[in-house]
């Protein structure tokens, strides 16, 4: 449609582009000017150069955090995908029950990262913890300190973070299901084929396109992980847990190094670009298969 | 058209529940707008000047801090002293410099004594020798700014000093006894006496816990013979005395009697405090700042020690310093300076040292719970007092808090945590306190 | 095949059974641990029921926090940037989805893109950019930041593009500005869309931990999960009861509106994408 007055889309969308501007387009620019400096916020700022790509490099931690963000990222998505496909599988019936229990897993996915935090550092609890108890009366010895001990840190951490997002990956999966004709499967049903036969051959295929979309969804927001290791962890112990995101805030606030947090959320930021890249060339795959 | 208007109109129901959204927006967005108008708005009693406190105590200390300003707030009309919870020291201080640089800072604060050669480079800080009364507190020198850091009376004076502490010692006395066994005074009978206190068998006892954290390292530096900047400025981490006190605490875990407790920062101290009070340590090094939470909670008769020489006995001091922002307005920077002469009055000074274990900083509270016995009836409380004559200074350096944080702390803990190789680490590491930042 | 449906049964209620123990065990011992006093979690933590049910826990947060300020704070932010992205995304949904005028998809991919660059990624100089401007821990500093909503321009587009244009002409004869046909005329046809929207972002943003930690320094903009997590950080111990006091109070809200509308959030949750 025409508008009625030829300035007025660009009005109304002013507001919207005003703020995106301010808040999304300026910060980016600034990002990458920020991380040429050193800046600790009270003196003045010192050009140099690419010296804080050069030390973030030379110290490791880049790849570090890399290494640790990728691998509980990867534990995070496929633990929540499968759980909620299961989940689906089970729950996809009517009746009450099952109406409750989809309610109570994504009821997870609802509360605050702070609540789940705490809720988990209490129940993982080395000494009072009541897994820690329970565990102890099933072996003999006290339970492993689950967020204390640099090998098994990030798989806790992993794991409450899968609890809270199943919910998500259970309702996709669920209106995924929805989308796979009855009709096919009880055909498939009177040819004799089993549960398991008929998800292989009907059901699984019919399910890419949501599988593929929550795989990525997850990935990229895994990748942004930060309350539950600020709550739990604090990126240790030994720096175990130190994601991304943690990474730059420690960076920035803890250390007060605007240039070098300016220069590692730069390089965040291309690699959620590569992520979601790769997402969108997916997609594009598996329409046009 | 007239009945496509109404057609299209919206139900009252609709309507109302659009004004009602435009409504609460337009309030949220008011109201916003109101409390955004400045960074302090208040509830101060009428005619008083306000000082923002920023504090970062939990449990105990935090009541017995806010006890004292609800006394100070109490006895006098002219200011009004509004104390606001910031987490542990490191959240604290993360938040007052970034509060510093958005200028939202407030006027009074407290901070580690690493951070404060940097504020005061920064220019952040106020010279405080101008207020009356500040200049010539009867301050014990070592717990004041002039022999906490090297040199500290060359500077103008910023920082006085709050809950000082040094590392102490705490034995489990009836396990002691039990095993006829005495507090270590070097670091050979330490070894033995954590030996001796352990029990091997799976979840059993520790003979030693302590946090594996920047200040005991120090300590151990000290002990050594070390320092950590040498007198010509060069960040040297102790050289071979740092080496040897990484690979003390590396023996001892190794052997099995060193328990690291888990956690970052005040995390792995409270765990050690857990540990100690649980029994499942037999002898731990924490603060004097625990002392009366630990004797409160322990169900044992519990003995405070100095901690062992090496080469020599040494001991960093610890705790916090007060401090004034500088950009404060006038007013409220002079209402800061009366409430940091109340806190240094004798009967506030030994109110707070008494009721958390933190060390009396005026000559004169010492003499006052001299003159009472207090010492007498409370030994544990006289063992930080006395290490004061074995305490080391700061070097007074920009560049320690960083180093501090950013390249020594994870390093000790890659030390004994994961069994790293000491003098690799060290070297590493002062090379990176080399790099300009 | 009776047997085996039997088996089956028995199986399903079983595996049902024990996905909502592993979902609402958790809050249900948060819940417990909430009422104890501290002696009787230390001592024996495994006991499930408290031997003397006490609400002192919630009395000492209520007391040591400025709980109904922390309320208000979360809830004005929440409110505050959920009404603001409807309001800009209404505008800005109709002129992409009606409007034909140059630079339209460039406008469109824009605001698309701006999913690419979380809240994470544009902190460092957000902060310093509003540190400037003085709007550090305030109400404002929280909520500009969040005013564009990709996503509800999205769908908001989405769902206008089946309105038809008549209706729209109508209006304009009428002499129906656009602003009146926007707000008065279509928000009204979007109901759903927009209260899934409203609800989803406001829960979102309530519970919103990140951007308020970086941004505010004290309880004048201060939100409630920053407060209970502070709880944590205390020094001489953790004294569980109060966390999970603090935790209850902080997560009931949620809760609530889940429980009232979960409906609608599932609405906006299950958005399949850009196409996909």
């Amino acid at each position: 449609m025409k508008p009625s007055r030829a300035g007025d889309p660009y009005w109304l969308l002013l507001p919207t582009l005003l703020l995106l501007f301010v808040f999304f387009v300026f910060p980016l620019v600034m990002l990458v000017e920020h991380s040429l400096f050193s800046w600790d916020l009270l003196t003045p700022a010192r050009y140099v150069g690419l010296a804080n790509y050069r030390s973030l490099l030379r110290s490791g931690e880049l790849w570090q955090t890399f290494g640790t963000t990728l691998s509980m990222s990867t534990v995070v998505v496929l633990g929540s995908m499968t759980s909620g496909l299961l989940l689906a599988l089970l729950l996809d019936r009517p009746g009450h029950w099952a109406a409750f229990v989809r309610s109570a897993v994504f009821s997870a996915y609802v509360v605050s990262w702070v609540s789940v935090g705490l809720l988990f550092l209490w129940l993982l609890d080395a000494d009072s913890g009541i897994l820690a108890r329970i565990y102890s009366h099933f072996s003999q010895g006290r339970a492993p300190r689950w967020l204390a001990d640099p090998a098994l840190a990030p798989w806790a951490v992993a794991a409450v973070t899968i609890w809270k997002i199943t919910g998500y990956a259970l309702v996709i999966f669920l209106s995924g299901l929805q989308d796979v004709p009855v009709s096919v499967l009880e055909a498939a049903e009177l040819d004799g084929a089993t549960a398991m036969q008929r998800f292989r051959s009907v059901t699984w295929p019919l399910l890419r396109p949501t599988t593929l979309f929550v795989a990525t969804t997850s990935l990229i927001a895994s990748f942004q992980l930060f309350d539950v290791v600020r709550v739990m962890t604090q990126g240790g112990p030994v720096r175990a847990t130190t994601v991304f995101v943690y990474a730059i805030y420690e960076q920035l606030f803890l250390d007060l190094r605007v240039g070098r947090a300016s220069a590692e959320a730069v390089v965040f930021f291309g690699v959620l670009l590569l992520l979601t890249g790769a997402q969108f060339l997916l997609f594009r795959t598996q329409e046009s298969a | 058209m007239r009945a496509r208007r109404t057609a299209t109109a919206s139900t009252p129901r609709v309507q109302d529940m659009l004004a009602r959204r435009e409504f609460l927006r337009a309030t949220a967005v008011a109201g916003s707008g109101l409390l955004g108008a400045s960074c302090a708005v208040n509830a101060v009693p009428k005619g008083r000047t306000l000082v923002s406190l920023w504090f970062s105590y939990g449990g105990t200390n935090r009541e017995v801090l806010e006890q004292l300003v609800d006394r100070f707030n109490r006895t006098q009309a002219r200011d009004f002293v509004q104390a606001v919870y910031q987490g542990d020291y490191f959240e604290g201080l993360a938040k007052l410099r970034t509060a510093i640089a958005a200028r939202c800072a407030p006027v009074l604060s407290h901070v580690v004594g690493e951070v404060v050669p940097y504020l005061a480079e920064a220019g952040v800080l106020e010279p405080l020798t101008d207020y009356p009364g500040l200049a010539d507190l009867d301050l014990i020198p070592e717990l004041g700014q002039q022999r906490s850091w090297l040199n500290g009376g060359t500077h103008p004076l910023y920082a006085l000093p709050f809950n000082r502490s040094t590392p102490i010692a705490y034995l489990n006395a009836e396990l002691f006894a039990q095993a006829g066994l005495e507090a270590p005074r070097t670091w050979d009978e330490l070894r033995t006496v954590a030996k001796r206190l352990t029990e091997p068998k799976a979840g059993g006892r520790f003979g030693f816990g302590c946090p594996i954290n920047w200040w005991f390292w120090v300590a151990l530096v000290g002990q050594a013979g070390g320092a950590i900047v040498a007198p010509d400025g060069r960040i040297a981490l102790g050289d071979g005395a740092g080496v040897a006190a990484l690979e003390l605490w590396q023996e001892l875990v190794r052997e099995g009697s060193l328990k690291p407790p888990p956690g970052r920062d005040y995390n792995a101290w409270e765990q050690c405090n857990q540990d100690f009070l649980s029994g499942r340590a037999a002898m731990i090094w924490s603060s004097t700042a625990f002392l009366k939470y630990l004797e409160a909670h322990a169900r044992f008769k519990l003995l405070a020690a100095p901690l062992p020489a090496g080469v020599r006995r040494a001991v960093p001091t610890g705790g916090t310093f007060w401090i004034v922002l500088r950009s404060a307005p006038k007013p409220e920077k002079a209402a800061a300076a009366r409430f940091l002469r109340f806190m240094h009055e004798t009967q506030q000074v030994i109110d707070w040292s008494t009721r958390t274990g933190y060390i009396p900083v005026t000559h004169s509270a010492v003499r006052a719970l001299e003159q009472r016995n207090y010492y007498g009836a409370h030994p544990n409380d006289r063992v930080a007092l006395s290490q004061l004559s074995v305490a080391e200074p700061w070097p007074w350096s920009v560049d320690l808090f960083r180093i501090q944080r950013e390249i020594v702390q994870p390093r000790l803990e890659s030390a004994v945590i994961q069994q790293r190789d000491a003098r690799a680490l060290l070297v590493e590491a002062r090379a990176l306190a080399m790099e300009p930042t | 095949m009776k047997r085996a449906a039997g088996w089956h049964a028995i199986l399903r209620r079983g595996a049902l059974c024990a996905v909502a123990l592993v979902w609402l065990f958790p809050y249900l011992w948060m819940g417990l641990t909430s009422l104890k006093p501290l002696t009787e979690i230390v001592s024996s933590p495994t006991a499930l029921w408290p031997a003397q049910p006490t609400l002192a826990a919630y009395r000492e947060v209520f007391r040591s926090l400025p709980l109904a300020r922390y309320f208000f704070n979360t809830s004005v932010m929440a409110l505050g940037i959920a009404g603001l992205q409807i309001t800009l995304a209404l505008p800005a949904g109709y002129a992409l989805a009606k409007l034909r005028f140059r630079g339209k998809r460039v406008a469109f991919a824009l605001i698309v893109a701006t999913l690419l660059v979380p809240a994470q990624v544009r902190f460092v100089p957000v902060f310093s950019l509003l540190a400037k401007v003085g709007l550090v821990n305030t109400l404002s500093g929280l909520i500009l930041p969040f005013g564009v909503s990709a996503l509800g321009t999205f769908l908001i587009r989405q769902a206008l593009l089946s309105v038809p244009d008549a209706q729209i002409e109508a209006a304009r004869i009428d002499g129906a500005g656009e602003l009146y046909i926007v707000y008065r005329l279509l928000a009204p046809l979007l109901r759903p869309t927009l209260i899934s929207l409203f609800l989803f972002s406001f829960v979102s943003h309530w519970n919103d931990y990140f951007w308020p930690l970086v941004l505010t320094t004290d309880e004048h903009a201060r939100t409630l999960p920053l407060a209970i997590a502070l709880l944590r950080e205390q020094g001489t111990g953790v004294r569980w009861h109060l966390v999970m006091a603090g935790n209850v109070l902080l997560s009931l809200p949620a809760l609530a509106v889940f429980a009232a509308a979960q409906r609608h959030l599932l609405r906006a949750v299950t958005v399949r994408g850009f196409g996909g």
